[in-house]
């Protein structure tokens, strides 16, 4: 092959290679979605997608925590199929009264969760939204002062596992275990949820324009939630075992 | 984005709480019969009905409540995403402790 034909080859594989490339570049321009040039929106657009990033992110936030607590009702379930005597015999020795007044509060605290959040939404009824909220924020504290009274009660029956638990079978002091680490757990959740709502509170009431049409009114609801089912699942749990027995 | 039936401006607080109020009142029912059926002398029963209600409960709180039920695809897919892995999570190591329990 001659130097000059060498050359020419050369040549045509390189224009070969730009057409190839002013190719991709066309085909790169068609693949953005259609507004990606009018970025700029006008505000109601982009609150609009602001808002739905905010929904969209706590819910994430909110499946790994379905998948934080899932783990340790399925560590409690593997132990309660193991051992279904000793976590009846358990299960009798909670008190159902303070669990069950317990769970109709925080049922209550998401009603008026979810009516401050839909209220705030709206934007219309401030008074309403800070009622509310303030109302969910002295429910939160009522269950923790419930659960106060209960666990100084658990501690003077010796239902704290170790060396001078009250229970003769040995497994039930996995239930307790479980018990104390799982409702520790939740009330620190729910320490959080009550420290969320009161800051809303407070700037609100500081700020007339600010819970209007408010993402974060939203987003603390729905934490607020799902805090609320955790325990919906531990009531069943640690307060019914046990009981017709 | 949301239904038509509520836009802001008719909407009344009365109108607010009735939404709501009747899945609280659906929410303390479930509480008190599921508080009851724990005292049925049907043992296993006693405990899948316990399990059972809350389910419900949950169903009630996160359509409701938590909006789902007016909530985008994305938003739901990733609700049903945390459910999906923790259901995936149960079944293969309930399978392994119950087959166990039979062999015993």
């Amino acid at each position: 092959m001659s130097a000059a034909d060498l050359e020419a080859r050369l040549r045509e594989s390189r224009t070969d290679l730009e057409a190839r490339l002013r190719e991709s570049h066309t085909d790169l321009e068609a693949r953005l979605r259609e507004p990606w040039s009018e970025l700029e929106t006008d505000h109601e657009t982009a609150f609009a997608r602001q808002r739905d990033g905010a929904t969209l992110g706590i819910w994430v936030f909110l499946a790994s925590e379905v998948l934080f607590f899932g783990a340790l009702f399925l560590t409690y379930t593997a132990a309660r199929l193991a051992n279904q005597e000793a976590f009846a015999a358990a299960g009798r020795e909670t008190n159902i009264v303070y669990g069950t007044l317990n769970t109709a509060i925080l049922l209550t605290s998401s009603l008026t969760m979810a009516v401050a959040s839909q209220a705030a939404e709206k934007g219309l009824f401030r008074r309403l939204t800070l009622w509310c909220l303030a109302a969910t924020a002295a429910l939160g504290l009522a269950f923790l002062v419930v659960k106060g009274f209960e666990y100084r009660e658990d501690i003077e029956k010796h239902l704290v596992p170790g060396a001078h638990f009250a229970l003769k079978q040995a497994p039930a002091q996995i239930f307790f275990a479980f018990y104390w680490l799982v409702t520790v757990v939740h009330a620190i959740h729910l320490s959080i949820g009550i420290a969320l709502v009161a800051r809303l509170t407070i700037r609100g009431w500081r700020d007339p324009d600010f819970l209007a049409e408010n993402p974060q009114v939203e987003v603390t609801a729905l934490y607020w939630h799902l805090v609320d089912l955790v325990w919906v699942f531990l009531y069943p749990m640690l307060y019914l075992p046990g009981r017709s027995g | 984005m949301s239904a038509g039936s509520d836009t802001p401006g008719t909407e009344t607080p009365g109108a607010l709480w009735r939404r709501n109020l009747w899945v609280w009142a659906a929410l303390m029912a479930l509480l008190a019969l599921s508080a009851w059926a724990a005292y049925w002398p049907y043992g296993r029963i006693d405990t899948a009905v316990g399990f059972g209600i809350a389910g419900a409960k949950t169903v009630l709180v996160a359509l409701v409540f938590m909006q789902l039920k007016r909530a985008g695809a994305l938003v739901r897919l990733v609700a049903t995403c945390g459910l999906f892995w923790a259901a995936i999570l149960f079944t293969l190591t309930l399978a392994d402790v119950l087959s166990r329990m039979v062999n015993r």
